[in-house]
């Protein structure tokens, strides 16, 4: 089976219609949140390595998982004391859904698989609070990422399509006009006029 | 966001960094930012620079090409959506299949209540015009839709219900000068059919271009046959939209006296018909801000200008396709 990208896990936690949007039908529509998302990678993504104190930096490198099926690109791993850890970058501050965590969890899984070794924590950094967020790797979180990654390999596999269901997290997606996620109900409610 | 129209023949479309520019008879005529551009008709005789056709198509900005008299030729159009599952419930649905079936009667449907709303509307305001016996005709075609599952049939109820619209469109006219007899085309030999052949082939244009953004193989429909060539889905989308807009233009370009007769030529011979140049441009300003308009969509229940109802209805059409809805909703309006 073809990898997934990491990156989809987030998606998908996020909303799994647009996860398919995006990762099976192909679209993608830039929005203001995007692009501020795009260019923030493009400076994290330029591969390279330093050390700093006590701390080695890497960034940009590939993470994959054969076990997994899982791919994609790492936005920085630092190694203090012999322990590794991943760190997404993100726009923004840490939002109402709790959906970056599971792209640590993706990273730490390839990277446990690539190394060898156990990693028990991970961080996200949003770029607006230039705050790190501290993810422990819990099992429960792991068994949770595993259990996206099976679905997400299924739908990649059957192309099924999730339902698109209105709600909040619909405002501010750059998906919406694509997407319509109200037409479901608007039209079996509609009467047509005469 | 509109569409560029670029009529004066020898123009120059060029691109000056994100800017379309058209140039004629060595001055600017047009410098708009492309961010407000969602498409460009190019009519009659122009150059378009190399740098412009791919920053358009970079863009997902259609170009469409037409005659000075608004025949279409040609388009150029950018790289479908990759959401090949759309294009594949299309096929799914193709020939005699219960949701081809239904489509039809939609397209059919909205087309003929449209026609019917708009002989009404007429004799609410002219109550003298005997168009009583032509509204009924429709209506009994409307009626009869929902019990007919044969798509030759279906056609046949439409080009009935078309043919009594258009024996009775002579009496929507109140302008002296224009007469009406029949709808003709290719090429049209009266200003009317003159008039109507150029709205559709601007209304093909943007609906043609909804289907595209939407990820349909616009050369596959239900209503049309295949032929080919011939965008059969954007021919089955437009049959809702051409009473709401075109003939609404036509009819009111003519009996607000925008357009006169005597804007229009005739060749020798073949009688076909031409609209000046500043006919045209009228014409095209009046298309142009009745897709800017604004209406409340009967099914979403807001705001929305024609121009974004054209891919609305596209959206639409595809979430009927991908079983997201039970029902593909033409839009109707009163």
């Amino acid at each position: 089976m073809e990898p997934i990208p990491i990156a989809s896990l987030n998606q998908y936690a996020y909303c799994p219609h647009r996860c398919w949007r995006m990762f099976c039908a192909g679209e993608f529509v830039e929005n203001h949140y995007t692009i501020e998302g795009t260019d923030l990678h493009q400076r994290v993504h330029t591969v390279g390595e330093n050390q700093r104190d006590e701390t080695w930096q890497i960034r940009a490198i590939w993470l994959k998982s054969e076990q997994y099926g899982l791919i994609g690109k790492s936005d920085l791993v630092e190694e203090v004391d012999g322990n590794l850890y991943p760190i997404e970058y993100k726009r923004g501050h840490k939002g109402e859904w709790d959906n970056d965590a599971m792209q640590v969890v993706a990273q730490a899984l390839c990277l446990e698989e690539m190394t060898g070794k156990s990693i028990t924590k991970g961080y996200v950094y949003y770029a607006q609070t230039h705050q790190r967020q501290e993810v422990e790797i819990t099992d429960e979180l792991r068994d949770e990422a595993i259990t996206t990654i099976s679905e997400i390999l299924q739908m990649m596999e059957t192309g099924k399509m999730p339902p698109a269901i209105y709600g909040n997290r619909c405002k501010g997606c750059s998906l919406f006009t694509q997407c319509v996620p109200m037409a479901k109900e608007k039209v079996s409610k509609y009467k047509e006029g005469a | 966001m509109g569409t560029v129209y670029v009529s004066q023949d020898d123009s120059f479309i060029g691109k000056t960094d994100e800017r379309l520019t058209v140039k004629a008879e060595k001055k600017q005529i047009l410098d708009v930012p492309l961010i407000k551009i969602d498409g460009l008709v190019i009519l009659g005789r122009a150059t378009i620079s190399p740098a412009a056709v791919m920053e358009l198509l970079e863009r997902k900005i259609p170009m469409s090409f037409m005659t000075g008299s608004g025949r279409f030729l040609g388009r150029l159009e950018p790289e479908l959506t990759k959401n090949i599952f759309v294009r594949r419930s299309q096929w799914d649905a193709a020939g005699e299949t219960p949701k081809a079936i239904h489509m039809v009667q939609a397209f059919v449907r909205g087309k003929l209540k449209n026609y019917r709303a708009s002989l009404m509307r007429h004799l609410r305001d002219y109550p003298d015009n005997d168009l009583q016996k032509a509204i009924d005709d429709i209506e009994r075609a409307i009626d009869s839709l929902a019990t007919i599952k044969a798509i030759a049939s279906l056609r046949g109820v439409e080009g009935h219900g078309s043919a009594v619209y258009w024996q009775a469109f002579p009496k929507l006219i109140r302008a002296d000068g224009f007469s009406f007899t029949t709808r003709n085309r290719r090429p049209p030999i009266d200003p009317v059919n003159a008039m109507l052949s150029f709205g559709y082939s601007l209304l093909r244009h943007d609906v043609q271009g909804a289907l595209n953004i939407v990820g349909f193989d616009p050369y596959l429909g239900y209503l049309h046959t295949e032929r080919y060539g011939r965008p059969s889905l954007a021919l089955d989308l437009m049959e809702e939209f051409r009473p709401l807009i075109v003939d609404a233009i036509v009819l009111s370009a003519i009996n607000r006296k925008a357009i006169a007769p005597k804007d229009f030529t005739a060749e020798p011979l073949s009688k076909a018909i031409t609209l000046s140049n500043d006919a045209r441009k009228v014409f095209l300003t009046l298309y142009e801000q009745k897709k800017q308009s604004k209406f409340k969509h009967p099914v979403m229940g807001r705001q929305c200008t024609y121009q974004e109802s054209f891919e609305l209805q596209a959206r639409l059409l595809a979430k009927y396709l991908m079983d997201e809805t039970d029902k593909y909703p033409p839009l109707v309006l009163k």
